[in-house]
């Protein structure tokens, strides 16, 4: 395996945001977050962000197109980007929630041209895990908390040096353009980590699918505040909602912006129906998108086990001790 | 199991068993040593869940608001903010006195769950007390029909408006560029206005969609709006339990802006706290002649 001395990898990322944009993890005032990257940025790569990476591929707030009226009315859609979007030091759980989003953005019926632009210049630098969190739990939603499916190359920290691994073509050709930083190594990729916090995930799906009515989502819902923290920090979660403003009588701009399903108002439609008008529903909603709906559709958990969400919820939901408490819940048939 | 955590479960369980109340909400121990969080009780053998612990940090005046809770007997468990909150919310008119059953709880000053998470430290003791209990003025509670244990001695010598005047001496520039920064971190996740027991509004400006006053877009200027008219909005309501910084996920010092207000109040109309007294009409909702009127 190839390998970086640790001392060479400010060298390394310099040569790297040649390349393009180049964006890394960083403790920014209290909430870290990734940041483009410059020489005096501070590197946080002890612990996972605050805010998911996905911000940059799906921002919260995202013009869809600009429009005039007057004698004539036109439509522009902003101009697409051009640069590489390079992301250095995604840890796995969050490389997973981009493979989730790709299903939700580029797959089945509609392609979603404003992130698969964005993806198409997207080069994803995963950091394995060496170390777990007492909130992680990625292993038991179906991630590899060492090497992460669908990055572009992976690094292990192996102690001194980190090891460097380029698995796809586009990973490949930015290894090679980092070829002078890069050693030959004897060094093993590192074990995976030990977890403090175990989930079971098994069987969920199927008794999740008799569970629709059951009074667990009453007991669950009733802590809840129904505030966007989990959502907005989750980095697979991707609702949002469109709306227009006006910049003065002849123009303006359409644009999308982050929803979350435990809003009071999500799914309030126009005429004053709610189909979801509890948090009862919102909450059940929520927890069966992520461990049952997504399932069906994807094949995927759409909750990769990051434990942002167990870390920030002011009321300390715990969507793993929800899935752990499903071990008592008998169904019927 | 501490004293209180055992005085809890008896009591809660007496009055679920006796009719008084439909429903306690105290709160319950969570996943990690540091996780201890709000729950409702309507059975008597659930009480068992109750404790009470360095991490009770939660203010549960808001779960009153609650629809599922507004008409029910609901007996609450209150620290000094949780009290206070309350007195607020009879004032309002948003919940009544009848309907509550109030269990004081002397508060010792607790540890915020989000000091203690990623594995800092190993147990309770290490963690340190939380900001906003390192601010609190009132950990007796101020309203309550009994009380379990006996009260705390109060502090002294906090300067609440400390913080405050540091930020009034920086230049008009200073503040504007301090301010824009905060706003530019804020993701709108309304967990400051959900968690806060001043804001109790059925429907909130900024859920309003006819006319929609804040836009859903995220950006500078709608941020700096939201905060502005949020902090305008709880001003001699706010009851400076520190929930919404708590809880901010971003970060943001959201107790200088509801002090700011409170300091201009209490130079304005004379010493005032909210939520202290019942019979205490909080300054903006009521006129006196004596008022000052600068500005006429």
């Amino acid at each position: 395996m190839k390998a970086v001395p640790k001392d060479k990898l400010p060298a390394l990322l310099e040569e790297l945001s040649k390349e393009g944009d180049l964006y890394v993890p960083s403790q920014a005032g209290e909430m870290s977050r990734f940041v483009p990257w410059k020489r005096d940025v501070k590197l946080d790569l002890e612990h996972n962000t605050t805010m998911s990476p996905k911000e940059l591929l799906f921002p919260q707030t995202e013009v869809i197109y600009n429009y005039k009226f007057g004698e004539e009315n036109t439509v522009e859609p902003p101009s697409p980007g051009s640069d590489k979007i390079i992301l250095f030091g995604v840890r796995p759980c969050d490389v997973q929630a981009i493979r989730c989003l790709d299903e939700v953005f580029l797959t089945r019926t509609y392609v979603d041209n404003y992130y698969q632009e964005k993806r198409d210049r997207l080069i994803i630098i995963s950091l394995g895990c060496t170390a777990a969190e007492d909130t992680c739990f990625c292993k038991d939603m179906g991630v590899n908390p060492v090497e992460a499916e669908g990055a572009d190359i992976v690094i292990f920290d192996l102690d001194g040096e980190y090891g460097f691994e380029a698995k796809t073509d586009k990973g490949k050709e930015i290894a090679k353009k980092l070829s002078s930083f890069l050693e030959e190594t004897n060094k093993e990729k590192p074990a995976a980590p030990s977890f403090s916090l175990e989930v079971n995930s098994e069987g969920i799906v199927e008794k999740l699918q008799k569970m629709f009515e059951h009074p667990i989502w009453e007991e669950v819902s009733q802590k809840c505040i129904c505030c966007g923290t989990c959502t907005f920090l989750c980095p697979s979660c991707h609702c949002f909602d469109i709306n227009s403003k006006n910049i003065d009588a002849t123009k303006g701009f359409k644009y999308r912006t982050w929803d979350a399903c435990v809003f009071d108002d999500y799914a309030l439609m126009a005429g004053g129906h709610d189909v979801r008008p509890s948090k009862v529903e919102r909450i059940r909603n929520r927890f069966l998108h992520k461990l049952q709906f997504f399932q069906e559709r994807y094949g995927l958990f759409l909750c990769t086990g990051c434990g942002r969400c167990l870390r920030e919820c002011p009321v300390g939901t715990n969507i793993a001790a929800f899935i752990n408490r499903l071990e008592e819940v008998t169904v019927d048939g | 199991m501490n004293e209180i955590t055992g005085l809890m479960r008896k009591k809660a369980k007496e009055l679920l068993e006796k009719g008084v109340v439909e429903r306690v909400i105290g709160w319950e121990k969570g996943m990690f040593f540091y996780s201890t969080t709000p729950v409702v009780i309507d059975k008597p053998e659930e009480t068992e869940k109750l404790v009470w612990d360095d991490f009770a940090i939660n203010n549960l005046a808001i779960y009153l608001l609650d629809k599922q809770n507004k008409e029910k007997k609901v007996a609450l468990f209150v620290k000094g903010c949780d009290s206070r909150g309350v007195v607020r919310m009879i004032q309002d008119k948003q919940v009544k006195r009848e309907n509550l059953y109030l269990i004081g709880v002397p508060c010792p000053g607790l540890k915020d769950p989000k000091t203690a998470v990623r594995g800092y430290y190993k147990d309770a003791g290490q963690v340190p007390k939380a900001k906003k209990c390192q601010e609190c003025l009132h950990p007796n509670p101020v309203l309550y029909d009994e009380m379990l244990g006996s009260p705390v001695e109060e502090p002294q010598q906090i300067d609440r408006f400390a913080e405050v005047r540091e930020l009034e001496k920086k230049s008009t520039d200073k503040k504007y560029a301090y301010w824009k920064e905060q706003a530019d971190k804020c993701l709108r996740c309304f967990a400051c206005r959900n968690i806060c027991p001043a804001c109790s509004c059925p429907e909130c400006i900024f859920d309003c969609s006819k006319p929609r006053w804040l836009d859903k877009e995220v950006s500078t200027v709608q941020n700096q709006f939201f905060h502005m008219i949020r902090m305008w909005h709880v001003a001699d309501r706010c009851i400076e339990c520190g929930e919404c910084e708590r809880v901010c996920p971003a970060g943001l010092p959201l107790m200088q802006l509801n002090r700011k207000l409170l300091k201009d109040i209490n130079e304005l109309f004379g010493p005032y706290e909210a939520g202290m007294d019942l019979e205490q009409r909080p300054p903006l909702t009521q006129y006196d002649t004596g008022d000052p009127e600068e500005f006429m």
